[in-house]
């Protein structure tokens, strides 16, 4: 018992300390919040210069009330109109004469790019837009609307239709989701419910993996040292084995714990709402059980292995499993209750995932929950009893791995 | 206090120890010796209950083992075992505490015998910076920082300078005298020459020869000459009444097929070489461990395969 605790705590101490414990710790939050933050604040930053954009008004009417409709909408910050039109080509260009005068502009940077307004515009209500970066989806949306609300402006107006009783009947519609629970309700959009499970998901998959990887490094550095054979000298490779188990347990715990604060200290910030506490305690049992088992099968197929390639195959394998319920996420989200959705929860290999999935989006029945708690338990202790099995004898195996047939003789003995 | 008899195990197509027994006793040192591959480390791991024997039985003080031998035995394996990116310090007192030293008390011996080896000024460097002969003196102090009764170094030598050969060899002399049982694999035979009082070779997973050093001398006889000469000395392999001769530069071992025809010898060997010095002595190991083993090998018994 003691000689456990001396392993834990040594596993627990030198790994705290590796750069790869401290790169995981910072870095896979960072990661998962640059991918939700970064993108959206590249593409809502605004400009800081005015834009010129060309206008090949074919009608001969439509760029100044556009420019006036921009400016009256978007300006800098320094009150600078945004965008600048300019006319490119004139009424008397043919399409293809004005074209080539301002793909020429375009190409010499005179210009962001163009819009074409075909004299047809009143009937069948489309425009090109050419620019070297079609990508700037702002300026497009800007003046699809401003080129749509002009048109229908005047279509109204040709009918005798008054503008703002028309504005009146096309109000915008709206649908507000409420998500209804034992507990009460709460207002919250499909999105944000789509990341928070998405999120539980995805930080137990990178708990699972870097400490599974942590686990399979350490004992193949142990291996090719021989320190092994001085370990298990010293004690049974039980204590060992359940020593490294444990110490690594924490170290996911110190893990889970700083990445739950740093939670907590952004919905706090930003007045995100979080999850109900029995969910999160819920949720805490699932990935200590899911660690553990997943701790168990990396230890059964790590313990053979010799070089580092293997290491990283066997890791990748297992990854791959644990990530499977990633490709299942939105059908589980848009039906929770499915049977497939039961069904897939009570394989072990599955429950943690597809738990942190369901628990967030519509908590499962007691008895459900009860049974997977049930049954991935009794597989943890079964694949670690396994492990146990395995590992006394792999770890002094060198070189070849042992075939299926081997691994089932050492399990029977 | 160690006492292995007949044990027996199989790998799958290798017959990795058959019917190995030997016995190593406080206060002496036994010197397990044998080519590569002959079964020493498979024989250690099963003493060190790392494998189990198919059968056969291994006893420490007449009990078998149990959880409490781990904290008597010292190891020390053949490739070091040492952690390579931790600190020298932490990794010592990793394994002390692994064996049930006080964490105060593993620190103060820690230092006694960082200073002991000249390692004090590295105690908080990472083991991995360490020099091969450096690391082979912290894997010695691992294997005895807990104060084992029964020590098992394999190839501790292996690495060391000379200076740092005697010192460890001068250690090893302290801890026999301090009653500890000492075994350690080698196939350097003048360390196991000079240091062992008992030894066991070892080859094809048998014992071929058991016993006190002087025993086994004793029992290979005075029919061995040792001579130091100037000259070509190929011509003493053919020589007549010589059994085996290993031949150096100038150094030559004879074993004679009887013991009293060596003043015969000596007039032979002064007509074609220059006779320096010319003794009578018992065969080294050496000698020994190469006839043997040699025979072995190659399956041909030489004269009758033994010297008696």
């Amino acid at each position: 018992m003691n000689k456990m605790f001396a392993v834990a705590r040594w596993e627990y101490v030198e790994k705290i300390k590796s750069k790869a414990f401290l790169v995981s710790i910072v870095l896979i939050p960072l990661i998962m919040l640059g991918l939700g933050i970064v993108p959206g604040m590249l593409a809502s930053r605004s400009d800081t210069e005015t834009r010129t954009i060309g206008v090949f008004d074919q009608t001969g009417n439509l760029l100044k009330p556009l420019q006036s409709y921009l400016d009256k909408r978007y300006r800098l910050a320094d009150n600078r109109p945004n965008y600048r039109l300019v006319a490119v080509a004139d009424t008397v260009n043919s399409t293809v004469e004005g074209k080539n005068l301002a793909d020429a502009l375009v190409m010499a940077d005179k210009i962001e790019g163009y819009v074409i307004i075909p004299k047809s515009i009143m009937s069948d209500s489309s425009v090109e837009y050419r620019s070297e970066n079609v990508g700037n989806v702002r300026i497009t949306d800007r003046l699809t609307t401003g080129i749509r609300d002009l048109v229908v402006q005047r279509k109204l107006h040709e009918r005798g239709i008054d503008p703002r009783f028309a504005r009146e009947l096309t109000s915008p519609f709206e649908m507000r989701t409420i998500k209804l629970s034992k507990t009460g309700e709460e207002e919250s959009g499909f999105a944000q419910i789509f990341f928070t499970a998405y999120i539980f998901m995805m930080m137990l998959m990178f708990l699972v993996m870097t400490s599974g990887q942590l686990l399979v490094r350490s004992m193949l550095e142990e291996k090719s040292n021989r320190v092994i054979e001085v370990l298990v000298s010293s004690c049974s490779p039980k204590d060992l084995m359940a020593g490294k188990i444990l110490g690594l347990s924490g170290l996911g715990l110190t893990q889970m714990g700083i990445w739950a604060m740093i939670g907590v200290a952004i919905s706090l910030k930003f007045g995100i709402a979080m999850i109900p506490l029995s969910s999160a305690v819920l949720l805490f049992i699932y990935y200590v059980l899911g660690y553990l088992f997943y701790a168990g099968m990396f230890v059964a197929v790590g313990a053979p292995v010799s070089t580092e390639q293997e290491a990283q195959q066997i890791t990748s394998y297992l990854t791959i499993i644990l990530v499977l319920p990633i490709a299942l996420a939105v059908p589980v989200m848009q039906n929770p209750n499915s049977l497939l959705v039961k069904v897939l929860s009570y394989i072990p290999l599955l429950t943690p995932t597809m738990m942190a999935i369901r628990i967030p989006i519509n908590m499962p029945s007691p008895v459900e929950i009860l049974t997977t708690i049930a049954i991935l338990t009794a597989s943890a202790i079964a694949v670690i009893w396994a492990a146990g099995k395995i590992f006394r004898v792999a770890i002094l195996i060198y070189g070849k791995r042992p075939s299926i047939p081997e691994f089932l003789r050492i399990l029977r003995s | 206090m160690l006492k292995v008899s007949n044990i027996r195990k199989q790998y799958s197509s290798v017959l990795a120890a058959d019917n190995v027994s030997l016995e190593a006793r406080r206060g002496a040192i036994l010197g397990l010796i044998g080519p590569n591959g002959a079964g020493k480390t498979t024989t250690i791991r099963m003493i060190l209950n790392i494998i189990q024997p198919d059968s056969g039985s291994i006893t420490y003080d007449d009990k078998p083992f149990n959880q409490g031998v781990r904290d008597i035995i010292g190891y020390l394996p053949e490739e070091r075992g040492l952690y390579r990116k931790n600190k020298l310090l932490n990794a010592i007192m990793y394994f002390a505490s692994l064996r049930g030293v006080p964490a105060d008390e593993a620190k103060r011996r820690a230092y006694d015998w960082l200073k002991r080896f000249d390692l004090l000024n590295y105690y908080d460097r990472k083991i991995e910076e360490l020099s091969k002969g450096n690391q082979q003196k912290v894997g010695f102090i691992i294997s005895v920082l807990h104060d084992p009764q029964l020590v098992i170094l394999d190839e501790p030598f292996s690495g060391l300078d000379p200076i740092n050969q005697i010192n460890l060899k001068d250690i090893l002399l302290e801890l026999k005298k301090l009653g500890k049982a000492i075994i350690f694999s080698t196939h350097q035979m003048d360390h196991a020459e000079k240091l062992c009082d008992d030894i066991c070779l070892i080859n094809s997973g048998k014992v071929i020869l058991e016993g006190s050093l002087p025993d086994i001398k004793s029992r290979y006889g005075k029919n061995t000459i040792q001579l130091i000469y100037d000259g070509d000395g190929a011509f003493m392999h053919s020589l007549a009444g010589v059994k085996t001769a290993h031949v150096y530069e100038n150094f030559a071992e004879l074993v004679l097929s009887t013991s009293n025809h060596h003043n015969e010898l000596l007039i032979e060997l002064a007509k074609n070489i220059n006779v320096r010095k010319f003794e009578r002595v018992e065969p080294s190991l050496n000698a020994i461990f190469l006839e043997l083993v040699g025979a072995d090998k190659k399956t041909i018994l030489k004269g009758g395969g033994s010297y008696e």
